[in-house]
């Protein structure tokens, strides 16, 4: 409870200080599924940030006299069929798909939450017309869906994040606005009518706390969705295009190859994603552990 | 009761209509000219115009919806150019590839959860706990291509013990004679013990790499509802009237904590479905999965629309019956009014 009680004090007041910073790390540390998570998700970030700098191979250039080395010293994840660095070419495959993945987090996180937010609040036929379209966009698997919105709008990284964000929108929206439906039955909502508070700033201050731990614990896990979507986009030839560095379309480079011995060239950008992806899972089951309010 | 069920109805039907005119938007109207497509790149403006109308593009949108959704009723779902058939009849022709990996691939993932779970949750066994944990925490994050990838490097180029990538018989194996599409009833009913061994080998790497991600999923709920089930008073109860420990945990606790893992069958569904489209092309099973990964490659949209819309509708028809169940299995649920979590 008290846990609790200081999340929501302190997200009341956002404010990034040294001591939060610490305490956080501190937290973190002493916690061996956080510290899993986030020693992950640091060397993933850190390959992604310092790779192009200390490997500095260019991802795209073609070696012919190259073509299929095996790991080494010189190329500690091989060549593919074209010569080209793996390992360079996983560390880009980290940086699209973080990027990727924090790009549609905060989207479908802010888009989500205002829907939910929005429907929660007002109700009445707002809230059934908006409720109803998340049902619609619910009714498909989401990859099938995903697949679906790249198909119309045309594949690239650009159309599959988009995919990926109308994906995850309602996930958001639906956990919101039960959030929301629950605070504002609360009788210090009632107390913020009672003296006469406006209701903009009324929800600023009094609701969207409370819908923070919800949003973060789903953010955790969208994270992850959203990097084995783009892989699965990638994969079926919806995502990245040839010859982007993306994982999933790394791996289908890699599968004609995969039964000739040339395990390498489609073996690594998975190892990519399964860390990635687990990192992010492991990080919200941690979350939703720690703050979920109405797992008593 | 009825009114519940007629509500939950119309619901579905709502979220149906809702789907389909989001499957509508997205691959008939945005997806650049079809028509170009089709008559090709040197049809003169005349043909264009011959194809336009042929496929009812001139007509306003919502009489083209309306089309649309009479023509899916009706069962004509539009021709498959790459297949060279209705689309009805290329889906007809795979179902039951894909109906036998998926089922296969389900009865591995839940025997496999169950089993697990059971023995996790059994006296709190540490290691199969530690165990269960940590490959239920990668299974969700495992990519079923690249498991697929993997499973054929190891167990096929490697080990030499399953067949690779070629289908669902070896080449030189007459199929048995078709009664009910799955290989393996087939293949018993025709009394062929060669075709039926080669059936289930030709199977297993497929429905691992399809069965992983839900096996993942499953033994997690499980394990999970067993463990918040056995500290529920009224095991106590039964434990302290003397009933061994397994009878409590199978008889008591398991079918109470079936009833929440049986929500999460639309959820298992949709992971097959979209599964199938992910490893039935990395085996080269003559599945929809794979017809559906290359109709996109080739743009072949007949197809990929037709199995959008089916998924949304099995999708949402499964999770409308299993709503229907829930009331049978657990009359608790029945009325509204009482209705928990």
């Amino acid at each position: 409870m008290s846990a609790q009680t200081t999340i929501i004090k302190r997200t009341a007041r956002p404010r990034i200080t040294f001591e939060g910073v610490t305490a956080a790390l501190r937290f973190i540390l002493l916690d061996p599924t956080l510290l899993i998570a986030f020693l992950l998700m640091v060397l993933l970030v850190g390959l992604a940030l310092l790779g192009p700098l200390l490997w500095g191979i260019d991802p795209l250039k073609l070696d012919f006299g190259a073509v299929f080395a095996a790991p080494s010293p010189q190329h500690p994840m091989g060549t593919d069929s074209l010569g080209r660095d793996i390992f360079a070419r996983f560390y880009s495959g980290a940086q699209i798909s973080l990027t990727v993945g924090v790009v549609a987090v905060v989207f479908g996180a802010v888009l989500g939450g205002a829907v939910g937010l929005i429907a929660g609040m007002s109700g009445g036929w707002v809230d059934v017309l908006l409720m109803r379209t998340m049902d619609a966009i619910l009714a498909f698997p989401p990859l099938v869906l995903a697949m679906a919105i790249t198909i119309g709008l045309g594949a690239g990284i650009e159309t599959a994040a988009i995919a990926i964000i109308v994906t995850t929108i309602p996930w958001y929206a639906r956990l919101v606005r039960s959030d929301v439906l629950r605070v504002r039955s609360m009788p210090f909502i009632e107390a913020a009518v009672a003296i006469g508070m406006a209701r903009w700033p009324m929800i600023r201050r009094h609701v969207v706390p409370h819908i923070m731990p919800t949003l973060l614990i789903q953010a955790a896990a969208s994270f992850g969705y959203a990097i084995l979507a783009l892989a699965a986009l990638g994969f079926v030839g919806l995502g990245a295009q040839i010859p982007t560095p993306e994982w999933g379309a790394m791996i289908t480079e890699g599968l004609s190859d995969a039964l000739t011995g040339r395990w390498w060239v489609g073996v690594f950008p998975g190892v990519g994603i399964l860390l990635a992806v687990t990192a992010a899972n492991l990080f919200a089951d941690r979350a939703r552990d720690l703050l979920d309010i109405r797992a008593e | 009761m009825i009114s519940f069920l007629r509500m939950r109805l119309a619901g579905a039907l709502a979220t149906i209509f809702g789907a389909s005119l989001i499957s509508f938007i997205l691959l008939r109207v945005l997806p650049g000219d079809p028509v170009r497509l089709i008559a090709g790149p040197l049809a003169s403006e005349q043909a264009l115009e011959g194809v336009r109308r042929q496929l009812g593009i001139d007509l306003p949108l919502p009489v083209q919806y309306a089309r649309y959704i009479g023509g899916f009723v009706t069962g004509d779902w539009g021709f498959s150019f790459t297949a060279g058939g209705p689309v009805r009849e290329v889906f007809a022709s795979r179902i039951a590839a894909t109906a036998e990996l998926a089922l296969f691939a389900f009865v591995i993932a839940f025997t496999a959860a169950l089993i697990l779970a059971l023995l996790a949750t059994y006296r709190r066994n540490r290691i199969i706990d530690g165990f269960v944990r940590v490959i239920s925490t990668f299974g969700l994050g495992t990519p079923q291509f690249w498991l697929a990838m993997i499973l054929l490097i190891v167990f096929f180029e490697q080990l030499n013990l399953f067949p690779g990538p070629s289908g669902r018989l070896d080449a030189s194996t007459l199929a048995p004679p078709r009664v009910t599409g799955l290989l393996t009833v087939d293949s018993l009913l025709a009394g062929r013990w060669d075709a039926f061994s080669q059936a289930i080998e030709h199977l297993i790497l497929p429905a691992l790499s399809l069965g992983f991600v839900p096996f993942a999923f499953l033994v997690r709920l499980l394990r999970a509802n067993l463990l918040e089930m056995s500290r529920e008073p009224f095991i106590v109860v039964v434990r302290s009237k003397g009933i061994g420990y397994w009878a409590t945990h199978t008889r008591h606790v398991l079918p109470n904590a079936f009833l929440p893992t049986l929500t999460a069958s639309g959820l298992i569904l949709a992971e097959l479905l979209t599964g199938s489209v992910l490893v039935e092309k990395v085996f080269a099973w003559p599945g929809i999965g794979a017809l559906v990964v290359d109709s996109i490659l080739r743009q072949d949209y007949a197809v990929v629309q037709s199995f959008i819309l089916l998924t949304a509708v099995l999708y949402v028809g499964v999770s409308f019956l299993v709503d229907m169940l829930y009331g049978v299995i657990d009359p608790r649920t029945r009325n509204p009014v009482s209705q928990r979590g």
